[in-house]
């Protein structure tokens, strides 16, 4: 088992710093210090992971970084501009899968092509595949209401890939969903991220799923929010499920677990 | 196989039917009815064929006039009251300040029995067309009020935050997600209106009138002609049937995903489409 594990050179192969957070602090109201001075810089095509228990700030670290809400102190910046307003080269999803009910799989996909400019052969071409690419052929013409909440999960999955932003925000993506659902759209996962190069933040609560997906797994703590630990992942890409059971793979999760211990 | 349980249900609702109004006409033919209270069925049936296919004459005109002017007056008053209902729900859901002041009113107005202010009507709108559609308009704008309002106000954080993350403006939000997504509501409170601007016009035509199957109502009372009473609130049965049918049928088509049929009777016609484009 361990023979799959095979370690690379050190993150050699990403490319120069995408985001950029240095002392970023953010307190809700007066008094709720939701993220503490968290300094983190993440570089072209790298696969993030936020962990740690609920109210550590996760969300809200990834909601600075769309632009959705204000720091309170701090830098942050993504390619190297001031973060201000959400922009369209970040995408997210989230939890809940937010279809629009009213519009087939396909369409919803097309969403993000619509808010932009009128709809053209090319988009319906390049929903399609982006449709194929999270396994929903056949699917296009199904409504959400239709399909199952792993289904649904992969719609807005394409629907991210359709805006074409390349850098891919995911808060609890498939956190309600079964483990076995899970288990495969992780594999799934890994496999389109791999393709499209894309810089991803990927949150969970789940420390096996973080490490799997992830080359560096950013671990955190409450009361206040904060980035205890940087952990490297250094497991050859495409990842295979057994490396959950090897040496390596378990002594991150000790590693993630101690950290976490001790708050 | 469908349609066979169609025929089946379909019959035994018709002979259950069949059957209370035999007990009925029985009953009064033995003597047991006072006819002066409840007439018997073929009396209705003898006065509804009189109205309707010997074209009987009352107050000016046929049934046909009677039952047309009520539907426009009702359908008139229905168009006022959801522009009015819809047109102040927007308002109020985009203008918080404007939401706190005028709720307050509205509950007070929607508790206040509209029929009642009937005389108030008249002594400003007169004894004709008017009146009707105004006590229709009065008492069916709410149900579309509060319905939108409900509607456009639905908590959708995710749904803001994932339209704000691709760069959607507040005009797209608000067209392609808060409108739709509001549009459940939306019909109830028009199918609400509905009923209740035909109440306020048959109500508006006792008051004073010379057309409307509401005045047909009252002059066959008044004249105790009791078949003649009963064969009004048929009509007006039938028309409540028929505006609420229309708006039952535009419900299912519009908001055609609140029910697995709907939905893959959509899915599957988007399909086909896509298929012949081909
Ligand atoms: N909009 C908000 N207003 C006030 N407090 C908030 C808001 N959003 C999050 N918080 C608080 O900030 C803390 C971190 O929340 P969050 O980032 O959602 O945590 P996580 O995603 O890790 O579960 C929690 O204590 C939460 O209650
Ligand atoms: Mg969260």
């Amino acid at each position: 088992m361990a023979a799959t594990a095979k370690k690379k050179v050190k993150n050699s192969s990403f490319g120069q710093t995408v985001i950029d957070g240095k002392n970023v602090t953010k307190i809700f109201g007066e008094t709720v210090t939701a993220l503490e001075g968290a300094d983190f810089n993440i570089r072209a095509g790298e696969f993030i992971s936020l962990v740690g228990p609920s109210g550590c700030g996760k969300s809200t670290l990834l909601r600075l970084v769309a632009g959705l809400i204000e720091k309170t102190s701090g830098d942050l910046t993504v390619n190297n501009e001031v973060v201000t307003k959400p922009r369209t080269d970040i995408g997210m999803m989230f939890q809940k899968a937010v279809l629009l009910d009213w519009r087939t799989a396909i369409e919803n996909v097309l969403l993000p092509s619509e808010i932009q400019h009128r709809i053209t052969q090319d988009d319906k071409n390049k929903a399609m595949a982006s449709l194929d690419l999270v396994g929903l052929k056949g699917f296009e013409f199904h409504f959400p209401k239709q399909l199952s909440g792993g289904m649904q999960q992969r719609v807005a999955l394409a629907r991210l890939i359709q805006t074409g932003a390349n850098i891919m925000l995911m808060d609890e993506p498939f956190g309600a969903l079964d483990e076995f659902t899970r288990e495969r759209l992780n594999i799934e996962l890994e496999r389109i991220v791999g393709e499209l190069k894309a810089t991803t933040l990927f949150v969970t609560h789940n420390i096996q799923e973080a490490i799997f997906l992830a080359d560096r797994v950013l671990v955190m703590t409450p009361r206040p929010g904060r980035i205890a630990k940087i952990i490297d992942v250094d497991f050859d890409r495409p990842r295979d499920i057994s490396i959950q059971t090897s040496r390596d793979f378990n002594i991150i999760v000790e590693e993630v677990r101690d950290t976490l211990g001790g708050h | 196989m469908k349609t066979m349980n169609f025929v089946i249900s379909f019959l035994k609702y018709s002979l259950s039917f069949v059957i209370v109004l035999g007990l009925w006409e029985a009953y009064a033919r033995y003597g047991g009815l006072n006819e002066l209270f409840l007439p018997r069925p073929s009396k209705i049936g003898d006065k509804l064929y009189n109205l309707f296919f010997k074209f009987e004459i009352i107050e000016q005109g046929t049934i046909y006039w009677h039952f047309f002017a009520t539907l426009a007056q009702m359908s008139i008053g229905f168009c006022y009251g959801i522009i009015i209902g819809n047109t102040l729900a927007i308002i109020a859901a985009f203008n918080e300040t404007f939401r706190r002041y005028i709720a307050p009113y509205a509950v007070v107005f929607n508790v206040t029995p509209g029929i009642a202010v009937l005389p108030l009507i008249i002594a400003w709108f007169g004894f004709g067309w008017e009146s009707k559609i105004a006590l229709a308009t009065l008492v069916c704008f709410f149900p579309p009020f509060i319905n939108t309002l409900t509607g456009l106000l639905k908590k959708n954080d995710e749904a803001i935050e994932l339209f704000q993350t691709i760069g959607a403006t507040h005009s797209q939000y608000f067209w392609k997600q808060q409108l739709p997504n509001a549009l459940p509501e939306i019909f109830a409170g028009l199918k609400l209106a509905i009923t209740t601007a035909l109440l306020g016009t048959i109500v508006a035509q006792f008051g004073s009138a010379t057309e409307g199957v509401g005045i047909l109502m009252q002059r066959f009372a008044f004249r105790l002609d009791m078949a003649g009473s009963f064969a009004s609130l048929v009509t007006m049965a039938i028309m409540g049937l028929l505006v609420f049918t229309i708006a039952e049928v535009l419900d299912r088509r519009i908001v055609f995903w609140r029910d697995t049929k709907g939905l893959e009777r959509v899915s599957r016609k988007k399909q086909r489409k896509l298929s012949s484009n081909d």
